[in-house]
């Protein structure tokens, strides 16, 4: 099995390093929203002196965390991986001993944000230059617990994500949903703003909704915000939406690849 | 008369399309609704933290956000199908036949593939401006509405020249099918007044990526705060970004030799 994923690897490597020039504009379109909100919210906090308890320094480290965790967190594979149930390129897949979504898409996403996150650093360290955070309470035990946490959430994400694309075995608007799907992450993860300053009924909501784990939790748990019930109840939360996550994802597999065979090949 | 008759048989060819993927179009324009209603709930949390952005009102800011729709919506009816679409074309040297028509091949390459339904779009994006403008309790003169009009439009004709230039680089690079995804994620700076970006990112989107141009600069005219020089400035700056855009173009179709040769 290493080997295999070994083999795997080298090749998914070379594909996404023969389309660098792809991944930088890929890497500069999602920079522009986060940066966007940084100048909005940093432009409010500088006129009123606060928002709600938040410094202008509280959103630029937010912001700034927040690139380098959704990062890490999300995924790509509704656009590796729709158009292959689609066009019938997924049959050569199919009849190989490997699961082609958890392991060849898997590796395939892994190796993009291993690019991604290379072409990140510097404008990363630019950022830090032009905006100066303060990131005195971000602490090493706040990292430390955040890296389980994250992992926990890319895999949560990456499950749901391969399960709305595995969707595609009944519709062809298997892209639509997913826009759907993305809108929930902006309002329920902390994308757009800290949950904090959501209107009372999201963050209650968000509460129980996986999303919040991809962004808001673990940006908390460097920053050193969050009470040890707190801290709990998001590594609980994580586990919970791991099971929904994985048993969802086989049911729609399984009987997704039945309704494949009969009507595809 | 020939450009009008044109237009119409590329509307009704898009139409076509359009009614035959019904259920893809109720659909789009569902999710169309739900960004517009996304769009608002985030102003109105913007809104309950502070008075005003950028010193701009709510009522300023959803006019704002009208003015984007407006553009947005023109680049995704108008701009993306038909670079899809020409990017193809260079690719599998169908260009070929669109040089071939007696009809200038810009036109052809931009107005070829509409996405019909998006119409609607523009009519609730002037709708916003209205009621943005309305709330704000702005009292415009009609000259006001009309320089607005106005920049609108060369606005809209100097980002329309900046694609131009950007899709005709494919006839040097042959591969370069991300040639407007910069365009397309800078973008969406125009939804807040530019006032509010720090000056690296304000001079980006003014100069480089002039969606401010588009998107802010109109609404300041129509509240009155442009001088009459920088009318003329911007009007000046459109006609010369077309111009240079028609030279670039046409360079570039002589360096086309096709796919196969």
């Amino acid at each position: 099995m290493f080997l295999i994923i070994k083999r795997l690897w080298h090749v998914n490597w070379a594909e996404q390093w023969q389309y660098r020039a792809n991944l930088i504009m890929y890497l500069l379109y999602w920079l522009v929203s986060p940066i966007i909100y940084l100048a909005v919210w940093t432009s409010i906090a500088n006129v009123k002196g606060e928002v709600n308890g938040f410094t202008a320094n509280d959103f630029i480290t937010y912001y700034m965390l927040l690139l380098v965790v959704d990062q890490i967190t999300s995924n790509i594979v509704i656009h590796t991986f729709g158009y292959k149930i689609q066009d019938g390129s997924l049959s050569g897949e199919l009849i190989k001993p490997i699961h082609p979504m958890l392991t060849n898409a898997l590796v395939n996403n892994v190796a993009f944000k291993m690019l991604t996150i290379m072409g990140l650093v510097p404008i990363w360290i630019i950022l830090f230059f032009l905006y100066k955070p303060d990131f005195s309470s971000a602490s090493l035990a706040g990292i430390l617990l955040a890296i389980p946490a994250m992992l926990l959430a890319f895999f949560i994400g990456y499950l749901l994500s391969a399960a709305i694309t595995a969707l595609a075995f009944w519709t062809t608007r298997v892209y639509s949903i997913h826009e759907f799907y993305f809108a929930l992450i902006l309002l329920f993860s902390g994308q757009f703003v800290p949950l904090t300053l959501m209107p009372q009924v999201i963050q209650d909501i968000a509460q129980y909704l996986p999303f919040q784990l991809l962004i808001y939790y673990p940006i908390q748990l460097i920053l050193g915000r969050l009470s040890i019930e707190q801290i709990i109840h998001g590594y609980v939360m994580s586990f919970v939406w791991l099971g929904i996550a994985l048993l969802f994802f086989n049911w729609v597999w399984r009987n997704g690849v039945k309704r494949y065979s009969a009507v595809g090949a | 008369m020939h450009t009008l008759k044109l237009l119409s048989a590329f509307f009704k060819v898009n139409v076509q399309m359009a009614l035959a993927y019904r259920a893809d179009t109720v659909v789009n324009i569902l999710l169309n609704l739900m960004w517009l209603g996304w769009e608002l709930l985030s102003l109105s949390i913007i809104f309950s933290n502070t008075e005003t952005l950028g010193g701009w009102g709510i009522g300023e800011l959803i006019a704002l956000l009208g003015v984007f729709r407006l553009v947005n919506t023109l680049m995704i009816a108008l701009v993306w199908p038909n670079t899809e679409k020409f990017n193809q074309s260079i690719r599998d040297g169908s260009m070929d036949y669109t040089i071939l028509q007696p009809v200038n091949s810009m036109f052809l390459v931009t107005f070829s593939r509409i996405t019909v339904w998006r119409i609607w779009d523009l009519v609730l994006a002037v709708i916003l401006i209205v009621v943005g403008i309305h709330m704000a309790g702005d009292v415009t003169s009609p000259i006001q509405i009309l320089t607005f009009v106005l920049l609108a439009i060369t606005g809209t004709i100097i980002i329309y020249s900046l694609w131009i230039v950007l899709i005709a680089l494919t006839f040097w690079f042959t591969k370069f099918d991300n040639n407007v995804t910069i365009l397309q994620a800078l973008m969406d700076a125009g939804r807040y007044p530019v006032t509010v970006y720090p000056v690296w990112l304000r001079v980006i989107v003014t100069f480089i990526i002039p969606i401010a141009v588009a998107t802010t600069i109109p609404l300041q005219a129509l509240r009155g705060e442009l001088l009459s020089g920088q009318v003329f400035m911007y009007i000046a700056i459109s006609i010369a970004s077309f111009w240079v855009a028609s030279i670039v173009w046409k360079a570039g179709l002589k360096r086309y030799s096709g796919a196969s040769s």
